[in-house]
């Protein structure tokens, strides 16, 4: 096998009309390497890689560049974002969370119109995780746009809003509503709900329906545009290729695995819709194995979800080869969680004389197999 | 609302597998109202995600100790019981919105249901402190679950039901409801869903029971205020304390809705726990 350095070229997008040069490794010869190297994946050959020679300056934290393109114009000022769902409309934690220390933050799932969600119990822990069954309450995308979007534009960190929807025109509509309202910087489709117009089957589970609503959606608005994979399916590579030929900017995996807990006296479902999503670490190798699939199926960039609640999270997800991570119920134990990450994120690259996080992307990965997409790793000030 | 550690103090089981908590935590001491809540991380990290919400039963700012009453139901609540004076727990809080005592009641009706006790055990603290009369009913399946009375101040006026006849009066708690509704200015409840809901039925009977002229105080009539505000709250007879299961308590996930008779559901960690009698929808309404 013959590991390749990233190429570097092929989609990159100069920032701001600036590319900084790349320092040269020098190439050892294939002969040169012991067997322990010959099995190391390859790693993208950005920035001086003072793990393998003697760090001649000592990196702080702070020097470490964090930074995400995703593309479109979407840059997230550090990889850790949090989760739909988990962090209502982002000023519900109040002073708890800094939210401008966030990479970013996706909202909570938005209709067409309102929603009064799915009846009680909604939430449930379960071994290692939790189920939940919101039903998507929300007050509709205007009621959502003018309650929070002035608030949004003050803020350093990027606003998502993961959008839901019933039919492809009202995933549409919803999008046309949020282009070009300030404080919106760009749209996460949730297509994890019943397509009415196709008997009720999620637009996620089928790469047909998965690639018409990402087209619709991309015609509709100039925003960046993220796809939500659901791990409630066969196969997601058909699906990921899909969303991403129809011209999104980037994926995020995964939503909610399908599950159901039982009441205390066992004589019914616990969850009043009987139905729920299970998150939280429990889903984490579900998570890992779908990013590891996705990323080698399409040339976005990939954005994890699933159960990240430490570093250690962090970084498997990185060594798959997703740019960045997302935060849902860890926050709910603990909700200095995603800054905490963040700074340790720095911190670890830091001692590893590492000046850019996207050092630790796709190591994991099958040498042999395509290269993840280096847009959103590629981002040089 | 801040993120808290707060220390061990005393921890003993008050009743069979109820335990009694008290912990020194002085902002919260300060500054936090009957009716609200704390959302507490358990130190079991072996798979538990989320945190336990528990009343704030007590609150003395003068020594910044809270107490916390809550009942063994699984592993979290398990864990709470293992931990010795010194240890020291993450507490978020206070949550959500308190009681609301109008300025001219000066007497109050608190009506517990088991556990619902730590609810409304607070407020017994507060209104006493202003001055006012206090009667606790108190439901509990049999003797052994009753409250212990020296655990509430001496100005309370405790009335005990218990479903088997084994202390106090035999029955259901409601059932000693009308026998103090003329004296009550307003009520204060806190228990199992089916409790609040027959004491909300009781309450809407009220007036016509009593009549207009035997009510606690006159309602201003004039004046209307928005469904769920503070002010609206403090016009009601009866404002009860609901219980839903939480993720984040904050308010950011919706996972602890009640339906309100508005027909929009309601968080419990936010707008609630405690609300007018009236708001809820007790048959649901999905
Ligand atoms: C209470 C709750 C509500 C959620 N609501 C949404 C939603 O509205 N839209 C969405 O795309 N995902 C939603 N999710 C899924 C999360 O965004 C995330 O994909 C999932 O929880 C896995 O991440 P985690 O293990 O870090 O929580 C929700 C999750 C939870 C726990
Ligand atoms: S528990 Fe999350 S909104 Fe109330």
């Amino acid at each position: 096998m013959k590991p390749k350095r990233r190429a570097m070229t092929s989609t990159a997008r100069p920032v701001a009309g600036k590319r900084a040069s790349v320092p040269r490794e020098p190439r050892r010869s294939e002969g040169a390497r012991s067997p322990a190297l010959a099995t190391t994946r390859p790693r993208p050959a950005v920035g001086p890689r003072a793990s393998e020679a003697p760090a001649v300056v000592e990196i702080a934290p702070s020097q470490v560049d964090l930074r995400v393109d995703l593309g479109r114009g979407l840059i997230l000022p550090n990889p850790i974002m949090v989760a739909s769902g988990t962090f209502g409309y982002g000023i519900e934690y109040g002073d708890v969370v800094d939210v401008d220390r966030l990479g970013g933050i996706c909202c909570k799932g938005t209709t067409l119109k309102p929603r009064i969600g799915n009846p009680p119990p909604r939430v449930t822990e379960t071994p290692g995780g939790m189920l939940n069954s919101i039903g998507l309450q929300n007050p509709g995308v205007d009621a959502v746009i003018e309650k929070y979007a002035r608030t949004w534009a003050t803020w350093r960190t990027p606003v998502i809003v993961n959008v839901a929807g019933e039919s492809v025109h009202e995933y549409v509509e919803v999008a046309r509503r949020l282009d070009g309202v300030p404080g919106v910087a760009g749209i996460e489709l949730n297509i994890s709900c019943p397509n009415v117009g196709a008997g009720g089957l999620q637009f996620a589970i089928d790469a047909g329906a998965a690639g018409e609503v990402t087209a619709a959606v991309r015609r509709a608005t100039d925003l960046p545009l993220l796809v939500k994979l659901s791990p409630n399916v066969a196969d997601i590579r058909p699906i990921a290729r899909a969303i991403a030929d129809a011209g999104a900017d980037a994926l995020t995996a995964i939503n909610t695995l399908s599950g159901i807990a039982l009441s205390p006296r066992r004589d019914r479902p616990l969850l009043g819709n009987i139905y729920g999503g299970l998150s939280g670490p429990a889903l984490k190798p579900v998570a890992l194995r779908i990013v590891y699939e996705a990323v080698q199926a399409v040339n976005i960039p990939v954005v994890a979800i699933g159960g990240v609640t430490e570093l250690n999270d962090v970084l498997d997800f990185l060594a798959v080869g997703a740019v960045a991570v997302q935060v849902g119920t860890a926050i709910f134990a603990d909700p200095t969680v995603p800054i905490r990450l963040a700074d340790e994120l720095a911190a670890t690259c830091a001692r590893q004389g590492m000046l850019a996080y996207r050092e630790l992307i796709a190591t994991a990965l099958p040498a042999a197999k395509g290269r993840p997409s280096s847009k959103g790793v590629e981002y040089r000030p | 609302m801040r993120l808290a550690s707060a220390e061990l103090v005393d921890s003993r089981e008050i009743l069979p597998g109820q335990w009694l908590q008290a912990y020194h935590a002085p902002d919260l001491a300060v500054g936090s109202r009957a009716g609200q809540f704390v959302h507490v991380r358990t130190g079991d990290f072996s798979g538990l995600v989320l945190r336990r919400p528990f009343s704030l039963n007590t609150t003395d700012p003068a020594t910044g100790i809270v107490t916390l009453h809550f009942r063994v139901v699984g592993r979290g609540t398990e864990w709470f019981t293992r931990l010795r004076p010194g240890d020291a727990i993450d507490l978020l809080g206070p949550l959500g919105r308190p009681f609301e005592v109008d300025p001219r009641s000066q007497h109050l009706l608190l009506i517990a249901g088991g556990l619902g006790i730590a609810g409304v055990r607070m407020l017994a603290d507060e209104a006493i402190r202003a001055g006012r009369q206090v009667t606790l009913l108190f439901g509990a399946a049999s003797a052994r679950d009753v409250y212990p009375s020296s655990l509430l101040p001496d100005e309370v006026e405790y009335v005990v039901a218990t479903d088997d006849g084994s202390l106090g009066h035999h029955g259901f708690v409601t059932e000693l409801v009308t026998g103090y509704e003329a004296w009550a200015d307003q009520a204060f409840a806190c228990g199992p869903t089916p409790m609040l809901a027959a004491l909300a039925q009781l309450v809407a009977g009220r007036r016509d029971r009593l009549g207009v002229a035997k009510l606690g105080r006159k309602r201003g009539g004039g004046k209307t205020v928005a469904a769920g505000s503070p002010a609206a709250r403090r016009k009601s007879f009866l404002q009860v304390s609901m219980e839903q299961n939480m993720g984040c308590a904050v308010g950011a996930c919706l996972g602890c809705v009640v339906m309100t008779t508005s027909g929009t559901p309601q968080r419990v960690c936010r707008e609630g726990p405690v609300f007018a009698y009236d708001e809820i929808a007790w048959e649901g309404g999905w």
